[in-house]
């Protein structure tokens, strides 16, 4: 026997006086990192981004009780047109604000691009009245389309357009430097089932004005209010998601005290208690790194 | 160790090409070299790959009728597979089997059964593993399964092993230390061979110009990626590079249009696929050999154009750092500068000649030998064969342990699997089979040999 048995190495070309079995102590743990990139969640800025669903959420309820409300004839369809109107104007107002200190930031507001958004704004307001004539002819034809069908029919259909909507929705907060000009085919499909979701309902109102005004709202809460929603900053973003969340409240007490707290109790889950949910599970997580982890090439 | 009668199971064999078909055949051809007799247990690759067959020397290969779903490996269905199997092992006399591939359901189903029949269990793992998407979480919980009660586990590279020991749950808390992890004693580190005779390095070129070559699937996980980014740049700062590129996959629109971006097409050529009894061939064209894989378990298309005398670049990943002594290899970080880095530094060692082909080949040979390997894998068949095969209440107890939810349902397979096998063997008694009387006596054939040639 040798006197002095070399240390063990961890080469395959070498002969070592080791069996194939020995594994020194502690070698395992060597190599074995746990959760190398591992960031903790922190509680608020988890509320933050979490207050994109919420506000998802609300304009859904908000959608609902106003479509109860065109149904009893408790609400004016014109009153709804006009509120609609107003609201597209203001949210227009804060686009253009947002796209002039955007500007302003970036400094480069040469010739070019001021034509461009110049053009821009002709073309939104082309493609507006466009839109607003369109449904304004369509609506007999909506009312109509799928008016045989039976209102249980409709509740189910409706019910899960708006769960495949809150599934596939787009939550991310794109940042005002992303301008999103390839969208994803899972945001658009999300869009889609809001709209077709309104149409179905629409087919249970009784006349022209109230299929007119419910698309248009729709169409307005569901497509152009989360473009907006994604431009907003952080403090403007909580603002925004406590209107929504009390007006959807506000909305669903008259009809059904039950049903308000219950749109309560989602929205308050989905802000403050999921994320809480997720700062907790965090203990539990345990990524497991080694060698044999596929590389991930560095490219210039 | 005295000779006994093994059968090899895995979905991956001849007439498929690759690394662990190759092992198989290998390492059986030097078991039996070492008086064993070994069969191999697949699966059959229509139209004419069927039934039983013998390929040189005296290997006998079951093709069974079972088919592949993706890749050549078949279903994961934990019980068609065993009315086969107790036939085979017990006409054929088997005492041990040996599984290989943890993405071959042949193999795990052979160690599920093989209890059975007092047949005792070893396995091989060939590639790692991630632990990240739900393809890896569910094969690994397959392979914790199957090692549960298997009997060793052989792997071809330290850092392969402590991938399967994790994969394959094969680890207890310490008694002293409950933080630590202790390793099972029965999982082993062979690594695979190669056949240095095939891999003779080539006459010295008298040019200036040095052939880079590369040989792999071109493919994002062999990193063809750093490879498209870096061969312009060595190809600019070294006018007397040539490269050399065979092989063929989903990259090679890559290669192709950076080949015509930067205008190399006299600089760079591509060779498409290339057969491995052309390997050597197309190695010994070059003088340098790049290998930019992103993961790799054992490398063995490093070791042969090591073999070859080719001076060695690769990317630090996987089991590569342990194949090679560090003045063979040049390494890199799977980082575009480093690999250029690597590279310039390959290039200088061997135009200052200070890397001597045939002197590496030499040592390659002493560091990888395939009877060397058959004997190591014979020493572990030997402490399986003597150690006590577990009770089948021991089984259960230890399968039990796999999980809330895996345990009970493996629980459930095993005992399923347990009355299936008694079901058999009321089916199908062990009297009336056919048990083979006559093998393969390579003495007795070539007295015939030689008597035929005589007449």
């Amino acid at each position: 026997m040798s006197p002095v048995t070399p240390p063990w190495e961890k080469v395959l070309w070498k002969k070592q006086p080791y069996p194939d079995n020995y594994i020194p102590e502690g070698a395992l743990d060597l190599s074995l990192r746990k959760n190398p990139n591992f960031k903790p969640y922190t509680y608020w800025p988890l509320v933050h981004l979490s207050t994109a669903i919420t506000q998802h959420l609300a304009t859904i309820f908000i959608f609902l009780c106003v479509f109860v409300r065109l149904k009893d004839h408790s609400l004016d369809p014109r009153v709804l047109i006009f509120l609609s109107l107003g609201c597209f104007f203001l949210g227009y107002l804060v686009w253009e604000v947002l796209q002039y200190t955007q500007n302003l930031g970036g400094s480069n507001h040469d010739n070019e691009s001021n034509e461009r958004i110049r053009l821009d704004r002709v073309k939104t307001f082309k493609s507006s009245i466009l839109i607003f004539l369109a449904l304004m002819s369509l609506s007999p034809v909506l009312r109509t389309l799928s008016a045989a069908t039976s209102s249980d029919s409709i509740w189910a259909l409706s019910a899960c357009l708006f769960l495949l909507n809150i599934l596939l929705a787009d939550y991310g907060s794109s940042s005002p430097v992303i301008q999103g000009r390839h969208e994803r085919l899972t945001s658009v499909l999300s869009m889609n089932a809001a709209i077709s979701s309104s149409v179905v309902l629409a087919s249970r109102l009784t006349n022209d004005l109230a299929v007119f005004a419910l698309i248009q709202f729709s169409v307005q809460s569901f497509t152009l209010f989360p473009m907006l929603r994604r431009r907003l900053q952080v403090p403007m973003q909580t603002l925004l998601t406590l209107i929504l969340s009390i007006s959807s409240f506000l909305l669903a007490i008259p009809l059904s005290s039950t049903i308000a707290f219950l749109v309560l109790f989602v929205l308050l889950a989905v802000t403050m208690l999921a994320p809480a949910v997720l700062v907790w599970a965090q203990k539990y997580k345990n990524e497991i790194r080694g060698p044999w982890d596929v590389a991930v090439p560095k490219l210039n | 160790m005295e000779p006994i009668s093994i059968a090899m199971i895995a979905d991956f064999f001849h007439p498929d090409v690759g690394g662990v078909e190759n092992h198989i055949y290998m390492l059986s051809a030097n078991l039996i070299r070492r008086g064993h007799k070994v069969i191999v247990i697949t699966h059959s690759r229509p139209p004419d790959r069927v039934g039983i067959r013998w390929l040189l020397p005296a290997l006998k290969v079951y093709y069974l009728p079972i088919v592949p779903i993706a890749s050549g490996a078949t279903l994961p269905n934990f019980f068609t597979f065993l009315p086969y199997l107790r036939t085979i092992l017990i006409r054929e006399h088997i005492n041990l089997i040996h599984a290989h591939a943890s993405l071959s359901s042949l193999g795990h189903e052979g160690i599920l059964h093989s209890h059975l029949l007092g047949v005792r269990t070893v396995f091989t793992d060939h590639s790692l593993f991630g632990f990240e998407d739900a393809a890896s979480i569910l094969t690994n919980k397959l392979l914790a399964g199957t090692l549960r009660n298997v009997d060793a586990v052989i792997c071809v590279s330290h850092t392969g092993r402590e991938n399967t020991v994790l994969r394959g749950e094969l680890f207890k808390q310490s008694d002293d230390h409950p933080s630590r992890l202790v390793v099972s004693s029965n999982v082993y580190v062979i690594p695979n061979a190669i056949v240095a005779e095939r891999f003779q390095p080539g006459p010295l070129k008298p040019t200036d110009t040095i052939t880079i070559v590369v040989l792999s699937r071109l493919a994002y996980r062999k990193g063809i990626d750093l490879l498209v980014a870096t061969a312009p740049r060595v190809c600019a700062a070294f006018p007397n590079i040539k490269f050399l590129v065979g092989g063929d996959g989903p990259k090679l629109i890559d290669l192709l249009q950076m080949r015509e971006k930067y205008l190399l097409q006299d600089r760079i050529e591509l060779l498409g696929p290339v057969k491995h009894n052309d390997v050597r061939s197309v190695l010994i064209r070059g003088s340098i050999f790049i290998n930019t894989s992103l993961t790799e378990s054992f490398g063995i298309s490093i070791l042969e154009a090591a073999c070859a005398g080719l001076y060695v670049v690769s990317t630090k990943v996987g089991g590569v750092p342990e194949i090679l002594p560090e003045d063979m290899i040049s390494f890199a970080e799977p980082d575009e500068d480093d690999v250029f880095r690597a590279i310039s530094e390959a290039i200088s060692i061997v135009s200052a000649r200070k890397h001597d082909p045939f002197k590496a080949h030499e040592r390659i040979k002493t560091f990888y030998d395939w009877a060397q390997i058959a004997e190591r894998t014979e020493n572990v068949y030997d402490t399986v064969m003597k150690s006590e095969q577990r009770e089948l209440w021991d089984r259960i107890l230890r399968t039990m342990q796999l999980g809330r939810y895996a345990g009970p349902i493996y629980t459930i397979i095993l005992l399923v699997d347990c009355l299936f096998f008694l079901f058999l063997e009321w089916w199908m008694p062990r009297e009336n089979m056919d048990f083979v009387t006559h093998h393969w006596d390579h003495r007795q054939f070539a007295a015939i040999a030689r008597s035929r040639t005589n007449n």
